[in-house]
């Protein structure tokens, strides 16, 4: 549908917010047959879905400090293996005290597991150090979990994709300006295309705020509050995995005491700072962060002392006070779902927040059940059992040595499960490759462009990684502006989405910049600028960041 | 910041330190030749970071790298690409067998003991077209391939006789890692060695025992057999060393490169306290005339034309400079520096029927370069690539060593430096 | 081993430096960290095309106003005119065919089909001498199908920009084909290899003859040419319009041709390259270096009257950046840096980055500094040295060119 129909049409409920949360919210209402607009202000996962550790929770971390919110880990988690298995890698983790640790604390860790339903297998320290050689030597206990590894991108792509195979319409670059409300009761939302400029206003029955941390001024523009708390985390991207395994440390959570292997990176993380709500778009990491980071990161692993680090990014967790303390005092990690007219007596409107990425499907479950008692819709809740696009149950695998499937097929088969079948791959230059680091071919890219909203190279490396790598986009970036450029036939828009793009992983790499990833900025600049000339090319003075 | 934290990103093979600027894919020979080859990048350092994942994103082409290492001689960061690549082989070869060709080709010391034995049967029969026929279609050895025809007598056997009594009268004293070839194919290059050596004022030595350094199985897969002899040969070379007090010399790049640098990385055999011992004889013979400890008078009226090749191993040693350095001393010998190029024969890579074509098509350009040179003969330090370019240019191919040895006046050698 | 000087680093102002020392008959070794930045070149030297945002027109007159800390100045400014035009005998001596002049930028034409400031300029290439007079009005753009370091739309809209009709022509013949079998191995330097046979480059031509209907110029990557022009003048003969290449994107084959050239020259006159070896350390005695260890030649030290210090900037491994400091690796001489790390860079990619300037520090005569204190037989030429920011100047090339042939002058009157 072409988007000047999208805004035409009245919608049972429009989701804002094109994160984890709201992408499963969209395909839970879409499943059960409502008719769906989720709108996005940026980029779909720009917010705390794509900026975290990449990590699918045992629920282990939180047995101790909070058993519920332990559960509903494990029992997604188990669930994310069948629904959504193109996007996790099941490494199973481990949960190692050291010299400076309390020991004590692992029979606490291990009982508080038990009760919360999630396997925990004391091991040797020795086995450990041998099934995981990353991890430091002189650990005195470890806990074998089923931790694993999850992305974020895919699994808020897979939802969107299915919501959208079941009717639903998702719009990126949308920020919602105010809501529509009429005698107490929000009737849509007013929109402004960030692309184009263009104002619009669209229909719904029920609004669904599923804003993360933004959701807070999406509330103040219905004229209610939510006290939202934001805690900041800073993370490293280093740019090879050292660990196969999620390394947590076995002690109460603190900074930087988790280690994960991601695709083909590892990330360690995070750091934890309540920051005012004014600040929560500024997610560039300092060098204080970074000397955290390291220095504990060390102790899970000492050869990330020696680890070229790539990147560093923050995230804002969404955390909320409880309504009975406003003062913050009290926060909930748990999921929170508001529905303002029994709240504060504005119909119409329902607010998701709270909880983890990895607890995004029961959130879509418990928002689309709200939606759908206002509704009157009765159907139930599949989004449990029924297989993410991509991960059917016939997916091929990228591991099947016996098929001859090239690199950059392997590593399509790797990140789109089944959907990699719509890569087109049957001529040479189809199958050329454009990032040679993470292995995305021509192919790959079209199939991106055309089918899974891409307008720019930032939304291209969400979809499939392109610039990724070490290089962070040192060779690939012009190509694919350059194909870009080649679809849109806007070329002008092109270099100033390269220069962006360029600028985006700049953003990262400042914060570390030293030793081989400065080398590799030094580089980059002297392709880009010194040879070909793009800062001639472009301006970048008072580029809003809406990547 | 914790002392020494990120003061360098180094891990193995300093694969970190890629910056993916893709100069190895220029001087790689094979992706020169063959697209079914990814290339040096996407088999090195991009593959591994698949690798890393999981092992299964291993591709089966890595087998087409020669191992020449010539982009590691190109990075300008130091990364050890072909020993990426290679370690990636060896690790997904684990638990599978070598192919009966391979293990024939590899054992090049146990081929030359039966052929040394029967060597004007193997000569010919190895020459024969019916045999290499059946080579070809059976042993997948390819037909083009003239096999390097085996002496009839050892050199072990030649010096055991004629030579070793003499060696302990001189004042100072080396061990001769002699190699397969020397042994089995061209003693002739050995009796050079030790005919310059003993004019100089050194005697010569075997080990007490030596193997086949093993650079063929390892290029083979063969590793635990590599593993095995390479303890056994650093073992002989360490009690050469400690025992006897005596360097251990070679007289191919090839061998020294294998025991110096291979056997740490690729067997991980520690060979930290001899690697310095294992020197090259052309290197060894120039440090002494650099350190005026000796001198060598040559033949007057000497005159040649010769072009030097670098073997890749070689290159990738750096020590080419001491072989063309100690040539440039010979007068009358008119020596041309070839580009270095690789020949495409690899040890054995190129005598495999499914290598053949693309060995001869990577030699192509060495080949004609050579032909542009107008020499008489080529000189280089690995004997492999001596097979390689006799058979390809038709011209005779001789160590660096035999040519000193045809131009010094061992006589006047002898008398300059108070041997009698 | 002695020498009369060793040169440590073997890019543009290592080989430049070594050639004008060789031909006096000076023993010189030349120790290189495998291959250099010119990978990355766009077949141009440029002395100086940028001051402060704004376009230079004649270099040799506003290298007079440009700081003193600036490297030109330690050549000495009344001597950069001469010691251009002796740039340009080493390269024709060398067999590299480029045109250009001190006193008045040409316009290069880079991958993005921007005009960039230029100094010399490789013959086969498209220059520009003004903006005003193009040397075509309309020009044919042969795109190779199935290349991608190529950014074919934004060139084509950069030449519109400056004026030229241009037709976007893509193309292809059965030996391109089959080298993009492989996905990644298709890069300007491979198709340089395989693009050598007079039948692979008639084929090339047969298009171009088929393709450029009436355009005046033919336009193409520069993917020809690996050691020589030879490649490309056999294309021009067959071509029957005139033929022009344009920078790609790395690895460079205009780049890697010129340091072949270089190398080949240099070892014609006498010189040794150790290729794939590195500088690790010197040894002292009071203010002069007496030896280096490299790191294959180990036991056995390069001792010689006088070292050059060539080893590039931090992509090259010049110079070090720890997570705390800059550093210069090999020797340990002082370097122009910040010492807050906070101030090597700042965010927007664009931005000029304060990193670009650090080098090792120098006396007027390139003579390097240790603790304050020059080393009388230690130069510093090219990319290490402070003073400059290459990417927002343009004047790399230049400054590597430039004090390497000051350096060896220097050297040589010092006897």
């Amino acid at each position: 549908m072409v988007t000047s129909d999208i805004y035409k049409k009245e919608y049972d409920v429009i989701i804002v917010g094109g994160g984890a949360t709201g992408a499963g919210a969209a395909r839970d209402c879409a499943l059960r047959g409502l008719s769906v607009l989720l709108v996005e202000r940026n980029d779909y996962s720009t917010g705390a879905t794509g900026r975290n550790h990449g990590l699918m929770h045992s629920g282990a971390r939180y047995a101790v400090t909070d058993s519920e919110s332990a559960s509903e880990c494990i029992s997604e988690n188990m669930i994310l293996r069948r629904i959504a298995r193109h996007c996790v890698e099941e490494t199973d983790g481990l949960f190692i005290t050291l010299p400076e640790d309390d020991l004590q604390y692992q029979q606490t860790f291990v009982e508080a597991c038990k009760h919360a339903g999630i396997r925990a297998d004391i091991i040797d320290p020795q086995e450990a150090h041998s099934i995981e050689p990353a991890v430091n030597p002189k650990l005195i206990g470890a806990v074998r979990v089923p931790d694993a590894s999850i992305d974020p991108f895919r699994l808020t792509v897979a939802n969107l994709l299915d919501a959208r195979m079941h009717g639903a319409e998702t719009l990126n670059y949308h920020e919602v300006e105010g809501l529509i409300i009429n005698q107490n009761r929000v009737e849509g939302v007013k929109l402004l295309n960030k692309r184009n400029g263009e104002h619009v206003e669209v229909h719904s029955r029920v609004v669904v705020n599923a804003a993360g941390i933004w959701g807070q001024r999406i509330a103040q523009q219905a004229g209610v509050n939510i006290s939202m708390f934001p805690a900041r985390g800073a993370l490293l991207i280093f740019g090879h995995r050292v660990n196969n395994m999620v390394i947590n440390r076995c002690r109460k959570p603190a900074n930087a005491d988790i280690l994960v292997p991601d695709d083909t990176v590892c990330v360690i993380g995070t750091t934890s700072d309540r920051i005012p709500i004014e600040t929560v778009d500024d997610m560039r990491v300092t060098r204080e962060e970074v000397d955290i980071l390291l220095k504990e990161g060390v102790k899970i692993a000492p050869s990330l002392a020696t680890t070229r680090i790539i990147r560093a990014y923050a995230g804002v967790r969404p955390l909320v006070a409880s309504d009975d303390d406003p003062s913050g005092r009290s926060i909930s990690r748990g999921i929170v779902c508001l529905d303002h007219a029994k709240r504060d007596g504005l119909e119409g409107l329902i607010t998701i927040t709270g909880g983890k990425m990895m607890t995004y499907r029961l959130m879509g479950e418990i928002a689309t059940n709200a939606v759908c008692a206002k509704l009157g819709n009765t159907a139930p809740c599949v989004t449990a059992n029924q297989p993410l696009p991509g991960s059917e149950p016939d997916a091929p695998d990228q591991r099947d040595a016996t098929k001859r499937y090239s690199f950059g097929q392997r590593a399509a088969i790797g990140r789109h499960g089944s959907l990699a079948a719509r890569i087109e791959k049957d001529n040479d230059i189809d199958n050329a490759l454009v990032c040679e680091c993470e292995g995305v071919t021509v192919g790959e890219i079209k199939y991106a462009v055309h089918q899974l909203h891409v307008h720019n190279l930032v939304n291209l490396r969400r979809r499939t990684r392109v610039g990724m790598g070490t290089c962070q986009g040192k060779l690939c970036s012009c190509r694919a502006a350059s194909l870009m450029g080649e679809f849109n036939g806007n070329v002008k828009a092109a270099q100033e989405d390269l220069a962006a793009f360029l600028d985006e992983r700049w953003k990262g790499m400042r914060p570390v910049a030293w030793g081989d990833t400065l080398r590799e900025a030094q580089l980059t600049s002297m392709i880009y600028e010194g040879l070909c000339g793009l800062d001639m090319a472009v301006n970048m003075e008072g580029k809003e960041d809406v990547q | 910041m914790a002392e020494r934290m990120q003061t360098c990103n180094l891990s193995e093979n300093n694969f970190e330190q890629c910056t993916k600027c893709s100069i190895c894919t220029t001087v790689c020979p094979v992706a020169a030749v063959t697209t079914d080859y990814p290339g040096p990048k996407q088999a090195g350092p991009d593959g591994e970071r698949y690798r890393l994942k999981d092992p299964a994103y291993f591709d089966k082409a890595l087998k087409l790298c020669l191992n020449c290492k010539r982009c590691e001689v190109a990075c300008p960061s130091g990364v050890h690409i072909a020993d990426i690549i290679q370690q990636a082989r060896m690790r997904a070869s684990e638990g599978k067998r070598a192919s009966l060709r391979d293990t024939m080709l590899a054992n090049t010391d146990l081929l030359g003991t039966v052929a040394n034995l029967v060597a004007p049967v193997a000569n010919t029969t190895l020459g024969l077209s019916p045999t290499k026929l059946v080579m070809h279609s059976v042993m997948a050895i390819d037909k083009h391939r003239t096999f390097p025809a085996y002496s009839r007598q050892k050199f072990t056997t030649w010096f055991k006789r004629h030579a070793a009594k003499e060696q302990d009268a001189y004042r100072q004293h080396v061990s001769y890692f002699h190699g397969c070839y020397v042994n089995y194919n061209f003693p002739k290059l050995g009796q050079d060695l030790v005919k310059i050596l003993n004019a100089i004022g050194y005697g010569v030595h075997l080990l007490d025992k030596e193997q086949c350094c093993g650079v063929a199985l390892i290029a083979n897969g063969l590793y635990k057999q590599a593993k095995r002899q390479a303890r056994t040969n650093i073992d002989n070379i360490r009690t050469s060393m400690n025992r006897d007090h005596r360097v251990v010399l070679t007289t191919s790049s090839s061998c020294t490169f294998n025991m110096r640098d291979e056997y740490p990385s690729m067997l991980g055999i520690d060979n930290a306290d001899v690697r310095d011992n294992i020197n090259l004889a052309t290197r060894f013979i120039y440090n002494l005339v650099d350190e005026e400890k000796i001198k060598l008078i040559f033949k007057q009226n000497y005159k040649r034309r010769l072009a030097y090749h670098t073997a890749c191993h070689m290159q990738r040693m750096g020590w080419q400079l001491y072989s063309i350095e100690l040539l440039r001393m010979i007068p009358g010998l008119d020596l041309i520096e070839l580009e270095q190029e690789c020949c495409g024969i690899s040890g054995t890579y190129g005598f495999k029927k499914e290598n053949y074509e693309r060995s001869q098509a990577i030699g192509s350009i060495l080949f004609k370069s050579i032909e542009e040179a107008q020499v008489e003969a080529v000189t280089t330090d690995c004997e492999t690539c001596k097979w390689q370019i006799e058979m390809s240019t038709g011209l005779p191919v001789e160590n660096p060593i035999s040519v000193l040895a045809d131009a010094l006046d061992v006589e006047a050698t002898r008398r300059a430096n108070g041997v009698f | 081993m002695r020498m009369d000087t060793v040169i440590m680093g073997g890019g543009l102002s290592g080989l430049a430096c070594g050639i004008s020392l060789a031909k006096r008959g000076k023993r010189v070794t030349i120790v290189a960290s495998g291959q250099s930045t010119m990978f990355f070149n766009g077949g141009s030297m440029e002395l100086l095309g940028c001051v402060n945002g704004k376009t230079i027109e004649n270099p040799l007159e506003a290298i007079a106003s440009l700081p003193e800390s600036h490297p030109y100045h330690k050549v000495g400014v009344d001597r950069i005119a001469s010691i251009a035009e002796r740039v340009k005998l080493l390269f024709s001596d060398s067999g590299i065919d480029m045109t250009g002049s001190a006193n008045a930028n040409h316009w290069r034409i880079t991958p993005m089909g921007i005009a960039k400031p230029a100094w010399l300029t490789l013959n086969d290439h498209l220059r520009i001498d003004d903006l005003n007079q193009l040397p075509a009005k309309r020009l044919a753009l042969m795109c190779i199908r199935g290349y991608f370091d190529q950014p074919n739309s934004m060139l084509a809209q950069g030449l519109r920009n400056l004026g030229f009709e241009v037709d976007m022509i893509e193309f292809t013949t059965d030996d391109i084909t089959a080298l993009r079998r492989s996905p990644s191995e298709m890069r300007a330097t491979s198709l340089a290899k395989h693009l050598v046979s007079n039948n692979a480059l008639q084929r090339i031509a047969d298009q171009f003859n088929n393709l450029a209907g009436n355009a005046d110029m033919v336009l193409m990557p520069s993917v020809f040419g690996q050691s020589d022009s030879s490649d490309f003048q056999t294309l021009q003969a067959r071509t029957n319009k005139p033929l022009r290449l344009v920078a790609t994107l790395p690895p460079s084959v205009a780049g890697m041709r010129m340091m072949k050239q270089l190398r080949h020259y240099f070892k014609m006159l006498g010189g040794t390259y150790l290729m794939g070896d590195t500088a690790l350390s010197g040894t002292f005695d009071g203010d002069r270096l007496t030896s280096i260890t490299t790191a294959k030649l180990a036991d056995m030290p390069l001792k010689a009257d006088n070292f050059v210090l060539a080893t590039g900037s931090f992509i090259s491994r010049g110079l070090k950046a720890d997570f705390e400091r800059v550093y210069e690796p090999i020797l340990g001489v002082d370097v122009d840096a910040d010492a807050d790390p906070e101030q090597w860079t700042r965010f927007g990619v664009l931005q000029p980055q304060a990193y670009f300037g650090y080098g090792v520090a120098t006396d007027n005569q390139l003579r390097c500094l240790k603790q304050g204190k020059p080393i009388q037989n230690l130069r510093a030429i090219g990319s290490v040295l402070s003073g400059h920011d290459a990417v927002k100047m343009g004047d790399g090339t230049g400054v590597s060119l430039l004090t390497a042939i000051a350096a060896a002058d220097q050297i040589r009157e010092n006897k």
